[in-house]
């Protein structure tokens, strides 16, 4: 039992966290989709019938009903929760399909890009602040450091419809379009992983200055290693520490990213799910994708979390046991 | 020690001429200006100075890693016969760490936090002696055993943050003598540790220094160190070399007026009880119509009032700590802590970090509150004192701070610190203030027309002299003062006490004083009780305990202050 | 002045003063009718008659940029008003206030952050319907969780300021702390932010207009632009390309302002 405890205690409130934000995420999609003016069936119908449809008021609470839009609000809220929870997020109003089959053809195709993003961004990122960290004369580190700004100015759009027509149109390398053809990832992963690995490379490179300059690294210096052990063994693990806790942020990034890329690229996945949703004001359709990224951020939060405890000694279970506590050694003199 | 011009010697590092400069952006500081001297083989040369003397950016450019932005001008730098200014990276880097060994200044940020503290030190085994793995962990074990850590295998396997301050500065002793060089530079290696702590950590460097016969470059802003522990002193003020020679010599009949200044101030080396200076004295006439919130020391001191301003009794605190793998542990920061003050006197509470001192001072000026026990000031129970009647209770007590780059707004400029607390009790109009302002910015001796500066124009000791005006603004009767000068060079510090002592006789305050710091302790005090783990020890008046100290503790604290190897006699 | 002599500072802020004119007097800058079409002068590759060539109508594309400033970036900058007035609003009170209510509050904030700036902002703009109004509401929204949370990450660092705790002890009321001590160092940090959403918000805005989300088709928004051209990108790159390059300019320029501001060299 001994063993067992610390080891509840440390996951349970992570779970419950876990719990939290699906549960939080759902209520805050429901209270913006319900609060604000305007009725979704009725602008959902307006947009599937054309301008001015007129409907028959019984018609239309039958349609409410089948698509979980009847009864008050409260009931409304526990009713989808339930349903929620069972794995059933409703029926999409433009189409008929339930949404969770939509959700679950369209989810593989936007993973795909989407880690391919997450990997090109990351590695990329390392290999730029190790090139600017090694760099021999302080205009290539400057030049190096000026290209994440130039990532994050950069709208998806351009640098995808740039990609295009040099790849794919000038060069005739790799396809345009669609999720078919072999290398059809490559572009749109490109696109989205220049954004992607200039948030992390912000935060990584920062996070390695600050190594840098931290005495630990004097202490190595000091030692006689060189500077390419430095940056591996003392510099890279400091630094990818924090690093590693922007991982779900960059989850968002990349979810709110494919809606312009897979527009851009003619991608099926998650992202032009969601626009022609909006287009169609198929709110149904709109719930289940957000918390399938809210869940899928929860879930990559919940991962770095228990991760972070792992690789970070000082964080680790089960250690300072036997050493005196940390707060009666802190250094008289400042 | 030798002169360096003499050629080959016996002298393992000869120093000539070195200039150092750093890139700011309002062009380039010299740091170092043109400093000579040398290191004869197996001595401790302690190189003592002042924040900005330029001796730690000295000690970096010995092993040419200086921090961004700073460069070595000119000069040499000659160890064991080989310029080091002129050799390769690479051949440099197989000299550090192998022959010139480094001892930083940081015990808590100087080691990798996500290393073992065994692997910090195998990591320059296996680099210069080229031990393989299993023999470098080996290794590593005997030299954590060598500077005196008990248990090293265990030791070697946990990480820095389960080391205490004192241990893992013996691990970066390790670390530098792993590969028994012939030079260690030790950049303050004690100085961010307790009394205690520091005695047995440099008993301990003297003990590697006798056995494998290392010269050392001790860089020191304690003279009473260099006193104790080095054959050679070079004192240095602003870059350049005031004044060297043997530690005797140096410390006994210092011929440089700076060096003088400094031998005087040490606190450490021989102090008493500061007097209030006379002209203070004298210039107490004005203070009255100044100072509406003052009423006459004579008042004060006499009539119906308590003889005891503070009086806090059974006072007990307590933290609970979480674990970070859950549980949690109880500190009882304060147990059962009594103590009196005696209006107009100073009572100073002195203790090692961790003592619960800083706390007690907090809850006595209600700033914290107790789990248990009373505070009494001037007779009234304030233990249980809430909202406006506390509010009101600050025109009697005031609070100075350790750090005076904390406690000073940086969007302010100095009049509207000063008299912040005017403000905060509707005292006076705004042209009444600024002159408040200017008279007293004189009272703690710093130029009135700083007052339209910010704090990040003034120096660490004249924001101190801020945060005192600031005090006395509304004419408190007692301040509580935690570790005001530990933050400030040694000459700063006697100033900034010998200011408190007059302002003590000026207005008749009293204080309630804090310190690690016994020799300070002993220039201002009249009591003192001795904290150690949350409990008064000993307590007593300031010249009973310490010339005659009950308590093994506080024997082992006083023995602990350096600088009593050599009497001295400051020259005047 | 130092900054002076920095060239990419000094280039950010002709961008800006160029955009500043071209949102408040258009046709100062504009050299066509952004409306007008010649019909014989369709897909006409960028030259000194027409800067950035014309469209399938035999629009100038350059003066539809021009015209489609002003819409472009009121969206953007409405919707950091809206971030910065409901984040700064709630960062304020749960860091002020703490303990439990700070606890719930920032827990709900936090959510807002999981959830992509893009996709709430989609999910006002299919509530609300489509137009600048919706779109500066949804991105503002968005941007209101990382608000909340700079506000109240200053709030309580500068709480535990020790002048702030000195501001206490020389008996300074609470309002009074708040007013002269936290908000003025409070500030900075917020407005920088304030600043760099501004870039971010242009993007998103643009990404929404790109997508048909923006004022119904003639309007000369930027994103739309894009999105018209990109059906020729095959034949006519520069179409779409050359506004997207302006929206990249813009941005790049805002963020190094912003940057200066946040106190970066």
């Amino acid at each position: 039992m001994s063993k067992l405890k610390p080891w509840v205690g440390y996951l349970l409130p992570k779970l419950g966290q876990f719990a939290f934000v699906i549960l939080a995420t759902y209520t805050l999609v429901f209270v913006l989709i319900h609060f604000l003016p305007g009725d979704p069936l009725v602008a959902a119908l307006a947009s599937k019938g054309g301008g001015d449809t007129v409907i028959d008021p019984a018609e239309l609470e039958a349609l409410r009903a089948q698509y979980g839009l009847d009864g008050n609000l409260w009931e409304q809220y526990f009713g989808h929760l339930v349903a929620l929870v069972q794995g059933d997020l409703g029926t999409s109003i433009a189409t008929g399909v339930p949404v969770i089959d939509m959700v679950a053809r369209a989810f593989p195709h936007s993973l795909e890009i989407a880690s391919l993003a997450l990997l090109f961004g990351v590695v990329s990122a390392v290999i730029i602040t190790f090139l600017a960290f090694a760099a021999p004369w302080p205009w290539l580190r400057q030049l190096l450091l000026q290209i994440p700004p130039f990532g994050i100015a950069m709208p998806a759009f351009l640098s995808g419809l740039l990609l295009i027509s040099i790849f794919a149109f000038s060069l005739g390398w790799l396809p345009s379009a669609g999720v078919r053809a072999p290398g059809s990832a490559i572009l749109p992963a490109i696109t989205l992983a220049l954004p992607v690995g200039a948030i992390f490379f912000q935060v990584f490179s920062a996070a390695v200055l600050e190594a840098m300059n931290s005495p630990y690294v004097f202490t190595a210096v000091a030692k006689g290693v060189t500077p390419r052990a430095i940056f591996l063994k003392h510099l890279l693990r400091n630094a990818l520490l924090p690093s590693i806790t922007i991982l779900g942020l960059l989850i968002g990034y990349l979810a709110g990213g494919t809606a312009v890329v897979e527009t851009v690229f003619s991608r099926d996945g998650i992202g032009r799910l969601t626009v022609s949703a909006v287009l169609a004001r198929d709110i149904n359709v709109i719930q289940g994708v957000v918390l399938l990224v809210g869940a899928t951020y929860a879930a990559v939060n919940l991962i770095v979390d228990i991760a972070y405890g792992f690789i970070d000694p000082r964080t680790r279970l089960g250690t300072a046991k036997k050493t005196p506590a940390p707060v009666a050694e802190a250094g008289a003199a400042t | 020690m030798s002169n360096p011009m003499d050629g080959p010697s016996d002298d393992i590092l000869v120093v000539r001429d070195l200039q150092v400069t750093y890139a700011t952006r309002n062009g380039s500081v010299p740091a170092v200006r043109g400093i000579s001297f040398s290191v004869p083989r197996g001595k401790i040369v302690a190189v003592v100075g002042e924040s900005g003397s330029g001796k730690s950016t000295a000690s970096q450019a010995f092993i040419r890693r200086l921090a961004e932005g700073g460069k070595i001008d000119s000069g040499s730098v000659e160890f064991a016969g080989r310029d080091l200014l002129a050799l390769p990276e690479r051949a440099m880097r197989s000299i550090r760490g192998a022959q010139i060994g480094f001892v930083p200044q940081d015990p808590s940020k100087s080691l990798n936090p996500l290393m073992r503290v065994g692997e910090q030190i195998a990591e320059s085994l296996r680099l210069h002696k080229k031990l393989n793995r299993s023999a470098a962990a080996a290794e590593a074990i005997k030299i954590l055993e060598e500077v005196g850590i008990q248990d090293a295998d265990a030791r070697a396997r946990q990480y820095p943050h389960e080391l205490s301050g004192g241990m893992r500065q013996r691990v970066l002793i390790g670390i530098a003598w792993a590969c028994s060089p012939q030079l260690v530079i030790a950049d303050e290696p004690t100085s961010a540790l307790d009394v205690t702590v520091q005695r047995q950590v440099l008993d301990s460097m003297d003990e590697l220094v006798r056995r494998h016969g290392t010269a050392v470059v001790l860089v020191t802003h304690d003279l009473a160190v260099a006193a104790d522990r080095a054959d050679f002193v070079v004192v240095m003020s602003e870059g350049q070399i005031v004044e060297q020679g043997t530690t005797l010599q140096v410390l006994t009949s210092p011929t440089h007026a700076y060096t003088k200044k400094l031998v005087e101030s040490a606190p450490g080396l021989s102090s008493a009880r500061l007097v209030p200076s006379v002209s203070t004295q004298e210039s107490q006439p004005n203070t009255g119509s100044l100072f509406t919130g003052f009423q006459k020391q004579s008042d004060r001191l006499s009539g119906e009032r308590a003889t005891n301003i503070l009086e806090v009794r059974n006072l007990v605190k307590t933290f609970t700590l979480q674990r970070s793998g859950g549980g949690s542990q109880v500190l009882r920061a304060v147990d059962d802590v009594s103590f009196s003050v005696p209006r107009g006197s100073t009572f100073s509470i002195v203790g090692e970090s961790g003592s619960g001192k800083t706390t007690t001072a907090r809850i006595a000026a209600r700033i914290a509150g107790a789990d248990a026990g009373s505070v009494f000031f001037d007779g009234d129970d304030i233990t249980a004192l809430k909202g406006e009647k506390l509010r009101q209770l600050r025109r009697r007590i005031q609070v100075v701070y350790q750090n005076p780059f904390g406690s000073l707004d940086p969007k302010m400029s100095i009049e509207r610190i000063i008299t912040e607390p005017l403000r905060a009790f509707r005292i006076g109009d705004r042209s009444h203030h600024g002159t408040v302002a200017r008279e007293l910015l004189e009272h703690v001796q710093l130029n009135p027309d700083l007052a339209t500066r910010r704090p990040a124009e003034l120096s660490g000791g004249q924001r101190q002299r801020v945060a005192i005006a600031r005090a006395l603004a509304i004419g408190p009767e007692m301040i509580v003062l935690d570790e005001p000068v530990s933050a400030l060079d040694v000459s700063v510090q006697e100033q900034i006490l010998q200011l408190l002592v007059d302002l003590q006789v000026e207005f008749g305050l009293s204080y309630l004083f804090i310190s690690h710091d016994l020799g300070v302790i002993r220039q201002i005090s009249d009591h003192v009780a001795v904290m150690r783990f949350g409990k008064i020890l000993e307590l007593g008046t300031a010249s009973d305990i310490l010339s005659n100290p009950q308590h093994a503790y506080t024997r082992e604290l006083l023995e602990a202050i350096p600088g009593r190897s050599i009497a001295l006699t400051p020259g005047t | 002045m130092r900054l002076l002599r920095q060239p990419g500072f000094v280039l950010s802020i002709i961008v800006i003063a160029v955009v500043i004119v071209a949102s408040f007097a258009p046709s100062l800058l504009a050299t066509h009718d952004p409306y007008g079409s010649v019909a014989a002068d369709r897909f006409l590759p960028p030259s000194t008659e027409y800067l950035f060539g014309t469209d399938h109508l035999g629009r100038d594309v350059y003066s539809r940029v021009v015209h489609g400033t002003a819409l472009s970036l009121l969206s953007a900058a409405l919707a950091v008003v809206v971030g910065v007035v409901i984040g700064a609003l709630i960062g304020l009170f749960s860091g002020f206030v703490g303990g439990r209510i700070d606890f719930v509050i920032m827990r709900f904030v936090d959510v807002l952050i999981a959830v992509p700036g893009v996709l709430l902002a989609l999910i006002v703009v299919a509530s609300l319907g489509f137009g600048p109004f919706s779109l500066a509401l949804g991105v503002g929204l968005g941007a209101a969780g990382s608000f909340a949370r700079v506000m109240r990450s200053q709030v309580l660092h500068i709480r535990n300021e020790e002048y702030v705790e000195a501001a206490r002890t020389l008996g300074v009321r609470g309002p009074a702390i708040l007013m002269n001590h936290v908000l003025p160092n409070a500030a900075r940090p917020v407005i920088a932010m304030a600043a760099l959403e501004l870039g971010t918000a242009i993007l998103a805005v643009s990404a929404l207009t790109f997508l048909g989300f923006g004022a119904p088709p003639p309007a000369p928004e930027w994103g739309a632009l894009v999105a018209a051209g990109r059906n020729f990108v095959s034949t006519n790159p520069t179409l779409s390309i050359l506004p997207g390059v302006v929206i990249l300019v813009v941005v790049l320029a805002v963020n190094r302002v912003a940057r200066t501001i946040g106190g970066e060299k």
